[in-house]
């Protein structure tokens, strides 16, 4: 026991010391020192938002599992950071683009949290017990829904005055390179009131991932801390998506990944270990797409085509056999 | 624990029709009947897994559901069929489990100790490091029981508990569960397929068909040609074996 | 209006599916009847509707404008309209059929997306190529990419029906990932999205005539369809029968790959379609193919037009992409669909195989990881 103890403390090291690495080298390579500042005030919103997309997902992927107990669905998969963008489309639509609420930017990435934090548990909450927490209903139903929100938010956008259109664009159209840098230090905020609020039910994590009648058995009530860990996901997804766009399929790899690593139940490495990696990957991601291939790509193409195939991976290895 | 009236319905189908006992204390009760006659469900409700349609389950005087959650499952412990753990969990690990009731994630060195002589006393101290799933069934299931073990609680309900098990792994089940009830005095409540091992092992029956409780009494009152022909319509000889009746049917 | 009329139908669905249910099955045909007389009236409606009135008087009149508008723009989309709602349905059903399992379709069988592949390949090998030499590559992608799929979901023996949608949706968001790289790559982005929304709006004549393919296909699709039916039924059945199932199902997915091709090159994507409309079908009239193929065929003309229809209409003068409108509803009917099969008298059984079998599915999981 104390052996794999150490051995799963010695890789959140070296997975710390690769992440500070990668964010220097990230933050450094290439830089022209004459144009020091310039460069400097490019790259750390860029950084920032890799930082809450990393711990974000992260986070909140390995949680999303451990809920449903299957390792091949993630949150985004379901279509919360669709839902996301339809409450913000929604929220312009309700109250144009002059409103308080529209035009101060924290205001409104404020409201729009909390809408999706009450809608998504409810919306997925419903799915869950109306499937008994089947996974593969879960998830093609989930998959359905990320259409059906899409397809809203675009004939809403199409409704809409162009004004208004164009304002939408602006703050809802966000990626590695157009990080919202007007909410950075709010989401840095929410993320850290989340993990207080919720501090109880993540504890409870490795109870759960006994299956609900264990978990009951030992004393948790179970649906009440399944929904507040569910709201904190849909929180946490909301707010990546948020700052840096959708990326549906970086969960999936970097829980994956994590859960390979560390062979154990217990959360707090497993979390901590999806989040190094999720930061690790964006930061070389990105060196690569900017050094490299000199933006003739963005970094979400890429996760989300290496996601779907690790995706068919992981269900042919685990059918494959049956 | 007392069961008064109690109701589940799916859609139009009464699951559980109405059903009052009582669990003796200290004794071994199996609760059996055909598919489908709502002997798990009972367990399951009486075990706060499942919610109830009416009826009430009464332990210690008080309604489970104005129980605590935490405090109840100091007192009450279940074991379901499906266990299904995907994570890498050792046996030591998975029995620690048992303690979470008392101190959460930090077991102090009293739990500990619990968790190392439950373990002892199911044998499992070559395997305790081994991960589950690299065990078979029957080490499974007796490292499952080890976690309820540990968990200390007066009541242990088992649902199938010896489902998938094969001949050999099935009796020691059954002895266990008689262990746990004459050396460490609780009370065992069991969902059983196998008649005859609830004939042999158990002190009461409680027979179930049509979501409504047939015959509740002892193993002898339950054990004979008309009951048994009533609950499975099919023809029972009793047998007479160590001053326990056993069926047989064809 | 006409569309009141169009919600009584769906309720006389209902209506006869609960009297299914108590087993008396109403004669069917009046409802095949009933189907076809909206679908006429409706496609009359549908051609007055625009931004410019045409009269019926003006037109017998001999009114010279308003009849080219006719000839030009309203008649060439009423008959794309047809021929994709009738097309998309029936590939839907073909899938269903060959792949026995009624949650696959051109969307969640990765055909679309490998049309859309191919229109992208055929934007960067020969930017200027006519409307022929786009729909022959989207062919050849889309079957490539349909085959592929089925190839690969028949060699893992799905037990479980869920199982090959959502692999067959994986499958499609891999071939989008490598379109939107090239797209990116070549700055093909916007153009992309254009054509790839589902939109009727752009249907003029002298380019859309290749969906007329649609038609033939059609034809062959009926003579075929004991076939498919049969080799749906399982390998060793076909054979039995003295059926080659591999011919019959190459050839049975490469007319859902054209039929495919040719709409999504002129109209563009329209998802769902071939999900939806075989599903509700079969709620009234049962699985036997023959026999529902002209119900799904009339029922698919009309669901598409009265989809059109509403998104003409619901934000005139401006109008909203069929492929919304499909999107939204076809999602809503889908999940409907859904949770029906969840029902309680089905529940338990459904859900203690499925428990059983996530259980395995875990247990290999974790030997192998």
């Amino acid at each position: 026991m104390p052996e794999s103890l150490n051995k799963n403390r010695n890789i959140v090291m070296i997975l710390s010391v690769l992440s500070i690495l990668s964010l220097l080298a990230y933050q450094f390579i290439d830089v022209n020192m004459k144009f020091f500042d310039y460069a400097m005030s490019i790259r750390i919103p860029r950084i920032m938002g890799i930082l809450i997309a990393g711990i974000c997902i992260g986070t909140a992927s390995i949680m999303f599992q451990s809920v449903i107990n299957n390792r091949i669905v993630t949150p985004c998969l379901l279509g919360m950071n669709s839902l996301y963008i339809l409450i913000q489309t929604i929220v312009f639509f309700v109250f144009g683009a002059t409103s308080i609420i529209v035009l101060n930017e924290n205001i409104l990435f404020i409201v729009s949290l909390v809408i999706m934090g009450v809608t998504a548990t409810a919306i997925y909450g419903y799915l869950f017990r109306k499937t008994n927490y089947n996974v593969l209903y879960v998830l093609l139903v989930g998959t359905v829904m990320a259409t059906f929100f899409t397809s809203i938010s675009n004939a809403l956008m199409r409704v809409m005055d162009p004004n208004e259109y164009d304002s939408l664009q602006d703050s809802i159209i966000s990626s590695f390179t157009q990080v919202d840098e007007a909410n950075i230090a709010v989401s840095f905020v929410f993320i850290i009131l989340i993990f207080i609020a919720f501090r109880k039910e993540i504890a409870l994590l490795d109870v759960i991932t006994l299956g609900k009648n264990q978990a009951i058995n030992l004393g948790v009530d179970y649906d009440k801390v399944i929904m507040k860990i569910l709201m904190s996901v849909t929180l946490l997804i909301a707010i990546a998506t948020s700052m840096v766009g959708p990326i549906s399929f970086l969960g999936l790899i970097i829980a994956n990944i994590s859960r390979q690593l560390f062979k154990t139940y217990k959360h707090t490495y497993l979390m901590a270990g999806s989040v190094l990696v999720g930061v690790i990957i964006l930061f070389m991601g990105q060196i690569v797409i900017e050094h490299v291939f000199s933006y003739s790509t963005v970094i979400s193409v890429f996760i989300n085509l290496f996601g779907g195939i690790y995706f068919l991976y992981l269900i042919m290895k685990n059918k494959g056999v049956a | 624990m007392k069961i008064v009236n109690l109701l589940k319905q799916y859609g139009e189908k009464k699951v559980v029709d109405t059903v009052s006992f009582e669990f003796p204390k200290g004794k071994v009760t199996s609760m059996i009947g055909p598919n489908g006659a709502g002997k798990s469900t009972v367990l399951n409700i009486a075990t706060r897994l499942i919610p109830r349609d009416g009826g009430q389950v009464l332990f210690e005087g008080k309604d489970i559901k104005d129980w605590k959650n935490k405090e109840l499952s100091k007192k009450i412990a279940i074991l379901t069929q499906s266990n299904n753990i995907q994570m890498k969990l050792t046996v030591r690990e998975l029995v620690s489990f048992g303690r979470f009731p008392y101190s959460g994630n930090r077991l102090t060195k009293e739990d500990w100790e619990h968790v190392d002589s439950a373990i002892k006393y199911m044998e499992l101290e070559e395997f305790e490091n081994r991960f589950i799933d690299q065990l078979s069934g029957g080490q499974r299931q007796r490292a499952y029981i080890a976690m309820v073990i540990a968990q200390d609680t007066e009541y242990v309900f088992l649902d199938e508990p010896t489902n998938n098990l094969d001949i050999y792994h099935s009796s020691n089940m059954m002895q266990m569960a008689r262990r746990l009830c004459d050396e460490l005095g609780k009370t065992v409540v069991m969902v059983l397929h196998e008649i005859n091992f609830a004939s042999f092992y158990s002190d009461y029956i409680c027979a179930f068909k049509d979501g409504k409780l047939h015959t509740f009494g002892t193993v002898e009152e339950v054990m004979n040609k008309k009951v048994l022909k009533e609950l499975y319509n099919v023809d029972f000889e009793i047998l007479n074996m160590n001053n326990k009746p056993l069926s047989v049917f064809y | 209006m006409t569309l009141i009329s169009v919600i009584s139908i769906i309720e006389k669905y209902k209506e006869n599916n609960y009297q299914k249910e108590l087993g008396t099955i109403k004669n069917t045909y009046s409802i095949t009847i009933f189907m076809f007389l909206m679908l006429i009236v409706l496609s009359i409606q549908s051609i007055f509707i625009g931004v410019i009135d045409i009269s019926v008087a003006d037109i017998f009149a001999g009114n010279f404008h308003e009849i080219n508008i006719l000839l030009i723009s309203r008649l060439p989309r009423l008959l794309a309209i047809l021929c994709t709602g009738v097309g998309m349905s029936i590939a839907g059903l073909i899938m269903q059929q060959l792949c026995m399992n009624k949650f696959v379709s051109p969307t969640t069988g990765a055909t679309i997306s490998s049309a859309q592949l191919g229109v992208l390949v055929c934007m960067i090998i020969a930017p200027g190529a006519g409307i022929l030499t786009k729909t022959s590559i989207a062919f050849v992608t889309s079957i490539l990419g349909t085959w592929s799929f089925v190839f690969f979901a028949q060699k893992m023996k799905l037990k479980d029906a869920i199982m090959m949608p959502l692999i067959g949706i994986m499958f499609g968001n891999v071939i989008g990932g490598i379109t939107t790289y090239f797209s990116y790559k070549y700055g093909l982005m916007q153009s992309l999205n254009a054509t790839f929304v589902g939109d009727f709006s752009l249907i003029i004549r002298g380019r859309y005539e290749i969906v007329f393919l649609v038609v033939p296909l059609i034809i062959i699709a009926y003579i075929y369809a004991n076939q498919f039916n049969i080799v749906g039924m399982g390998e060793n059945f076909a054979k039995n029968l003295g059926i080659n199932p591999n011919v019959v199902m190459f050839g049975g997915l490469s007319i859902v790959a054209l039929i495919t091709a040719s709409i999504v090159v002129t109209v563009g994507t329209i998802s769902y379609l071939g999900l939806i409309v075989p599903n509700l079908v079969a709620l009234f009239r049962g699985d036997k193919i023959r026999g529902s193929m002209l119900d799904i065929s009339i029922f698919g003309a009309l669901f598409t037009l009265v989809c059109d229809i509403l998104g003409r209409v619901l934000i005139a003068p401006y109008e909203l992409p069929i492929d919304l409108i499909i999107g939204i509803l076809g999602s809503v009917l889908f999940i409907g669909l859904m949770f029906k099969k969840l029902s309680p008298a089905k529940k338990i059984k459904v859900k203690q195989s499925k428990k059983i079998e996530t259980i395995n599915v875990m247990k290999s999981g974790e030997a192998n990881a």
